[in-house]
Protein backbone atom coordinates (compact mmCIF):
# COMPACT_ATOMS: atom_id res chain seq x y z
CA UNK A 1 0.00 0.00 0.00
CA UNK A 2 1.44 3.63 -0.88
CA UNK A 3 0.45 6.12 1.34
CA UNK A 4 -0.07 9.35 -0.71
CA UNK A 5 -1.14 11.73 2.77
CA UNK A 6 0.91 12.95 5.21
CA UNK A 7 -0.45 13.35 8.83
CA UNK A 8 -0.46 17.49 8.50
CA UNK A 9 -3.04 16.31 5.26
CA UNK A 10 -4.53 13.69 6.83
CA UNK A 11 -5.39 15.67 10.08
CA UNK A 12 -6.88 18.71 8.01
CA UNK A 13 -9.12 16.42 6.68
CA UNK A 14 -9.84 14.95 10.36
CA UNK A 15 -13.61 16.74 10.96
CA UNK A 16 -14.54 15.90 7.65
CA UNK A 17 -13.93 12.47 7.43
CA UNK A 18 -15.58 11.93 10.43
CA UNK A 19 -18.61 13.47 9.39
CA UNK A 20 -18.16 11.46 5.55
CA UNK A 21 -18.09 14.44 4.58
CA UNK A 22 -15.21 13.65 2.43
CA UNK A 23 -15.08 12.52 -1.17
CA UNK A 24 -14.96 8.73 -1.59
CA UNK A 25 -11.07 9.34 -3.37
CA UNK A 26 -9.95 11.27 -0.65
CA UNK A 27 -11.85 9.20 2.22
CA UNK A 28 -9.96 5.91 1.06
CA UNK A 29 -6.37 8.33 0.86
CA UNK A 30 -7.62 8.91 4.66
CA UNK A 31 -8.13 5.42 5.55
CA UNK A 32 -4.95 4.06 3.81
CA UNK A 33 -2.92 7.09 5.60
CA UNK A 34 -4.87 5.65 9.12
CA UNK A 35 -3.89 1.72 8.43
CA UNK A 36 0.13 3.19 8.47
CA UNK A 37 -0.01 5.83 10.63
CA UNK A 38 -0.80 4.23 14.21
CA UNK A 39 -0.31 8.13 15.68
CA UNK A 40 -3.01 9.26 13.39
CA UNK A 41 -5.04 6.50 13.82
CA UNK A 42 -5.19 6.95 17.57
CA UNK A 43 -6.10 10.31 17.50
CA UNK A 44 -8.78 9.66 14.88
CA UNK A 45 -10.45 6.92 16.81
CA UNK A 46 -10.39 8.91 20.01
CA UNK A 47 -12.13 11.96 18.17
CA UNK A 48 -14.60 9.61 16.66
CA UNK A 49 -15.16 7.80 20.20
CA UNK A 50 -15.74 11.64 21.88
CA UNK A 51 -18.49 12.53 19.09
CA UNK A 52 -19.76 8.99 19.44
CA UNK A 53 -20.41 9.71 22.94
CA UNK A 54 -21.17 13.04 23.20
CA UNK A 55 -24.24 12.42 20.50
CA UNK A 56 -25.21 9.47 22.11
CA UNK A 57 -25.78 11.22 25.46
CA UNK A 58 -27.66 14.33 23.63
CA UNK A 59 -29.71 12.01 22.00
CA UNK A 60 -30.99 10.67 25.33
CA UNK A 61 -33.66 13.24 25.55
CA UNK A 62 -36.89 11.63 26.12
CA UNK A 63 -40.45 13.00 24.41
CA UNK A 64 -42.37 13.73 27.06
CA UNK A 65 -45.84 11.64 26.55
CA UNK A 66 -48.23 14.34 26.58
CA UNK A 67 -46.65 16.01 23.83
CA UNK A 68 -47.94 13.40 21.05
CA UNK A 69 -51.49 13.77 22.93
CA UNK A 70 -50.97 17.95 22.79
CA UNK A 71 -50.03 17.98 19.31
CA UNK A 72 -52.37 15.69 18.06
CA UNK A 73 -55.30 17.70 19.84
CA UNK A 74 -53.94 21.12 19.07
CA UNK A 75 -53.50 20.31 15.08
CA UNK A 76 -57.32 19.50 15.78
CA UNK A 77 -58.24 22.67 16.76
CA UNK A 78 -55.96 24.27 14.05
CA UNK A 79 -58.08 26.14 11.71
CA UNK A 80 -55.77 27.49 8.92
CA UNK A 81 -58.07 27.08 5.66
CA UNK A 82 -55.03 26.69 3.85
CA UNK A 83 -53.73 23.56 5.03
CA UNK A 84 -55.45 21.45 2.28
CA UNK A 85 -55.19 21.78 -1.92
CA UNK A 86 -57.44 23.02 -3.24
CA UNK B 1 -64.17 18.49 5.01
CA UNK B 2 -62.71 15.04 3.97
CA UNK B 3 -59.58 16.77 2.48
CA UNK B 4 -59.15 18.43 5.80
CA UNK B 5 -58.88 15.28 7.60
CA UNK B 6 -57.08 13.40 5.16
CA UNK B 7 -54.52 16.36 5.24
CA UNK B 8 -54.38 16.30 8.92
CA UNK B 9 -53.65 12.61 8.83
CA UNK B 10 -51.41 12.45 6.18
CA UNK B 11 -49.57 15.35 8.32
CA UNK B 12 -49.29 13.44 11.41
CA UNK B 13 -48.28 9.91 9.83
CA UNK B 14 -45.32 12.52 8.71
CA UNK B 15 -44.86 14.73 12.10
CA UNK B 16 -45.35 11.40 14.13
CA UNK B 17 -41.74 9.51 13.49
CA UNK B 18 -39.96 12.64 14.04
CA UNK B 19 -41.17 13.94 16.69
CA UNK B 20 -38.15 12.56 19.52
CA UNK B 21 -36.01 14.44 17.20
CA UNK B 22 -37.73 17.42 17.07
CA UNK B 23 -38.49 17.28 20.68
CA UNK B 24 -34.32 16.61 20.75
CA UNK B 25 -33.50 19.79 18.56
CA UNK B 26 -36.45 21.98 20.60
CA UNK B 27 -34.97 20.89 24.22
CA UNK B 28 -31.23 21.52 23.65
CA UNK B 29 -32.06 24.83 21.81
CA UNK B 30 -34.17 25.96 24.52
CA UNK B 31 -32.54 24.40 27.68
CA UNK B 32 -35.99 23.81 29.26
CA UNK B 33 -38.81 20.89 28.97
CA UNK B 34 -41.92 23.39 28.86
CA UNK B 35 -40.29 25.47 26.07
CA UNK B 36 -39.07 22.47 23.89
CA UNK B 37 -43.05 21.41 23.98
CA UNK B 38 -44.36 25.06 22.99
CA UNK B 39 -41.99 25.53 20.35
CA UNK B 40 -42.32 21.83 18.90
CA UNK B 41 -46.56 22.20 19.05
CA UNK B 42 -45.78 25.90 17.48
CA UNK B 43 -43.69 24.56 14.74
CA UNK B 44 -46.63 21.69 14.34
CA UNK B 45 -49.09 24.09 13.88
CA UNK B 46 -47.12 26.31 11.72
CA UNK B 47 -45.87 23.45 9.19
CA UNK B 48 -49.41 22.14 9.76
CA UNK B 49 -51.02 24.99 8.03
CA UNK B 50 -48.36 25.24 5.45
CA UNK B 51 -48.62 21.66 4.78
CA UNK B 52 -49.28 22.57 1.31
CA UNK B 53 -45.99 24.12 0.28
CA UNK B 54 -44.44 20.77 1.18
CA UNK B 55 -42.97 18.83 -2.19
CA UNK B 56 -43.77 15.09 -0.98
CA UNK B 57 -40.91 13.93 -2.37
CA UNK B 58 -38.65 15.92 -0.01
CA UNK B 59 -37.78 15.31 3.31
CA UNK B 60 -40.34 16.19 5.56
CA UNK B 61 -38.02 16.30 8.40
CA UNK B 62 -35.50 18.74 7.71
CA UNK B 63 -39.01 21.32 6.30
CA UNK B 64 -40.09 20.59 9.68
CA UNK B 65 -36.76 21.17 11.47
CA UNK B 66 -36.34 24.38 9.54
CA UNK B 67 -40.14 25.83 10.27
CA UNK B 68 -39.05 24.55 14.31
CA UNK B 69 -35.22 26.73 13.80
CA UNK B 70 -36.98 29.59 12.29
CA UNK B 71 -39.72 29.93 14.99
CA UNK B 72 -36.96 29.45 17.42
CA UNK B 73 -35.16 32.46 16.03
CA UNK B 74 -37.68 34.40 16.12
CA UNK B 75 -38.06 33.88 19.47
CA UNK B 76 -34.82 34.89 20.24
CA UNK B 77 -34.81 37.80 18.81
CA UNK B 78 -37.68 38.38 21.40
CA UNK B 79 -36.36 37.65 24.69
CA UNK B 80 -32.77 38.18 23.49
CA UNK B 81 -31.78 35.01 24.82
CA UNK B 82 -28.07 34.95 23.97
CA UNK B 83 -25.97 32.46 26.23
CA UNK B 84 -23.38 33.01 28.10
CA UNK B 85 -20.01 34.04 26.17
CA UNK B 86 -18.03 30.91 26.49
CA UNK B 87 -14.07 31.67 25.99
CA UNK B 88 -13.59 31.37 22.18
CA UNK B 89 -10.03 31.19 22.25
CA UNK B 90 -8.63 29.20 19.40
CA UNK B 91 -7.82 25.57 20.92
CA UNK B 92 -6.12 22.79 18.62
CA UNK B 93 -8.41 19.97 17.33
CA UNK B 94 -6.53 17.68 19.78
CA UNK B 95 -7.24 19.38 22.60
CA UNK B 96 -9.16 16.84 24.36
CA UNK B 97 -6.82 14.38 23.28
CA UNK B 98 -3.46 16.44 24.26
CA UNK B 99 -4.95 16.85 28.16
CA UNK B 100 -5.65 13.29 28.30
CA UNK B 101 -2.23 12.15 27.23
CA UNK B 102 -1.29 14.50 29.67
CA UNK B 103 -3.26 13.37 32.63
CA UNK B 104 -1.96 9.72 31.77
CA UNK B 105 -4.98 8.58 30.62
CA UNK B 106 -3.81 6.71 27.60
CA UNK B 107 -1.56 5.11 29.70
CA UNK B 108 -3.92 2.92 31.38
CA UNK B 109 -7.13 2.92 28.79
CA UNK B 110 -7.29 1.18 25.83
CA UNK B 111 -10.03 3.40 24.67
CA UNK B 112 -9.63 6.61 26.53
CA UNK B 113 -12.21 8.83 25.04
CA UNK B 114 -15.18 6.40 25.91
CA UNK B 115 -14.04 6.04 29.50
CA UNK B 116 -13.85 9.80 30.14
CA UNK B 117 -17.27 10.48 28.12
CA UNK B 118 -18.89 7.82 29.90
CA UNK B 119 -17.92 9.21 33.31
CA UNK B 120 -19.39 12.72 32.16
CA UNK B 121 -23.32 12.86 33.24
CA UNK B 122 -25.80 13.78 29.57
CA UNK B 123 -26.85 16.94 31.74
CA UNK B 124 -23.42 18.04 31.70
CA UNK B 125 -23.30 17.66 28.15
CA UNK B 126 -26.45 18.98 27.65
CA UNK B 127 -25.74 22.24 29.76
CA UNK B 128 -22.53 22.74 27.06
CA UNK B 129 -24.70 23.26 24.76
CA UNK B 130 -26.38 26.34 26.32
CA UNK B 131 -22.40 27.85 27.16
CA UNK B 132 -22.31 27.76 22.99
CA UNK B 133 -22.29 31.20 21.12
CA UNK B 134 -26.56 30.50 19.50
CA UNK B 135 -25.39 30.56 15.78
CA UNK B 136 -23.10 27.32 16.58
CA UNK B 137 -25.23 26.25 18.95
CA UNK B 138 -27.96 25.53 16.29
CA UNK B 139 -25.71 23.74 13.86
CA UNK B 140 -24.38 21.76 16.62
CA UNK B 141 -27.42 20.30 17.73
CA UNK B 142 -28.85 19.37 14.56
CA UNK B 143 -25.78 17.55 13.50
CA UNK B 144 -25.55 15.65 17.06
CA UNK B 145 -29.34 15.05 17.09
CA UNK B 146 -29.81 13.70 13.69
CA UNK B 147 -27.21 12.27 10.92
CA UNK B 148 -27.99 15.32 8.76
CA UNK B 149 -25.06 16.38 6.35
CA UNK B 150 -23.49 19.71 6.12
CA UNK B 151 -25.54 20.39 3.08
CA UNK B 152 -28.79 19.26 4.71
CA UNK B 153 -28.13 21.12 8.00
CA UNK B 154 -27.13 24.49 5.53
CA UNK B 155 -30.89 23.95 3.79
CA UNK B 156 -32.27 23.94 7.13
CA UNK B 157 -31.12 26.99 8.94
CA UNK B 158 -30.54 28.98 5.28
CA UNK B 159 -26.27 29.54 5.54
CA UNK B 160 -23.75 28.20 3.08
CA UNK B 161 -22.48 24.97 3.33
CA UNK B 162 -19.08 25.88 4.23
CA UNK B 163 -20.60 28.09 7.04
CA UNK B 164 -22.16 25.00 8.18
CA UNK B 165 -18.33 23.45 8.34
CA UNK B 166 -16.71 26.11 9.91
CA UNK B 167 -19.24 26.97 12.80
CA UNK B 168 -19.08 22.51 13.41
CA UNK B 169 -15.28 22.53 13.43
CA UNK B 170 -15.22 25.47 15.91
CA UNK B 171 -18.09 24.39 18.21
CA UNK B 172 -16.10 20.70 18.58
CA UNK B 173 -13.32 22.94 19.83
CA UNK B 174 -15.01 24.66 21.94
CA UNK B 175 -16.77 21.20 23.03
CA UNK B 176 -13.38 20.04 23.89
CA UNK B 177 -11.94 22.88 26.29
CA UNK B 178 -15.69 22.49 28.16
CA UNK B 179 -15.67 18.65 27.95
CA UNK B 180 -12.07 19.00 29.74
CA UNK B 181 -13.14 21.71 32.18
CA UNK B 182 -16.15 19.47 33.25
CA UNK B 183 -13.82 16.55 33.99
CA UNK B 184 -11.59 18.37 35.41
CA UNK B 185 -14.12 20.14 38.46
CA UNK B 186 -15.61 16.68 38.75
CA UNK B 187 -12.60 14.85 39.66
CA UNK B 188 -13.30 12.35 37.03
CA UNK B 189 -9.81 12.12 35.45
CA UNK B 190 -8.07 11.73 38.78
CA UNK B 191 -10.47 9.31 40.67
CA UNK B 192 -10.08 7.20 37.06
CA UNK B 193 -6.55 7.34 37.42
CA UNK B 194 -6.55 5.96 40.93
CA UNK B 195 -8.67 2.72 40.34
CA UNK B 196 -6.61 2.29 37.09
CA UNK B 197 -3.54 -0.31 36.56
CA UNK B 198 -1.28 0.90 34.28
CA UNK B 199 -1.43 -1.14 30.82
CA UNK B 200 1.79 -3.28 30.07
CA UNK B 201 4.32 -1.97 28.61
CA UNK B 202 3.10 1.25 27.94
CA UNK B 203 4.28 3.95 26.01
CA UNK B 204 5.90 6.61 28.44
CA UNK B 205 3.37 9.32 27.03
CA UNK B 206 1.37 9.63 24.19
CA UNK B 207 1.33 12.69 22.91
CA UNK B 208 2.21 13.10 19.29
CA UNK B 209 5.91 13.90 19.42
CA UNK B 210 6.49 11.75 21.40
CA UNK B 211 5.67 8.46 20.13
CA UNK B 212 8.69 6.58 19.26
CA UNK B 213 8.04 4.06 16.18
CA UNK B 214 7.58 0.24 17.20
Amino acid sequence: MIDQMTCEETFRRLDDFLDHELSASECLLVQEHLEICTICAAEFKFEAGIWSEVRAKLQRTTVPPSLREKVTRLLRDTNCSDSTEK
Amino acid sequence: MAGIKGAAKLFESNLEPILGVAYGVAFHLTHNAADAEDLVQEAAVKSFCGFHNFQADTNFKAWFLKILTNAFFKRCKKKRCEPEIVDLEENSALYLYNQTCKAGLHKVSDDPATDLLRRIDAEHITAMMKLLPSEYQIVTVLYFMDEFSYQEIAEIIDCPVGTVRSRLHRSRKILQKLLWRVAEEQGIVSKYLNAQIPKENDRPNDLRGNIQAA
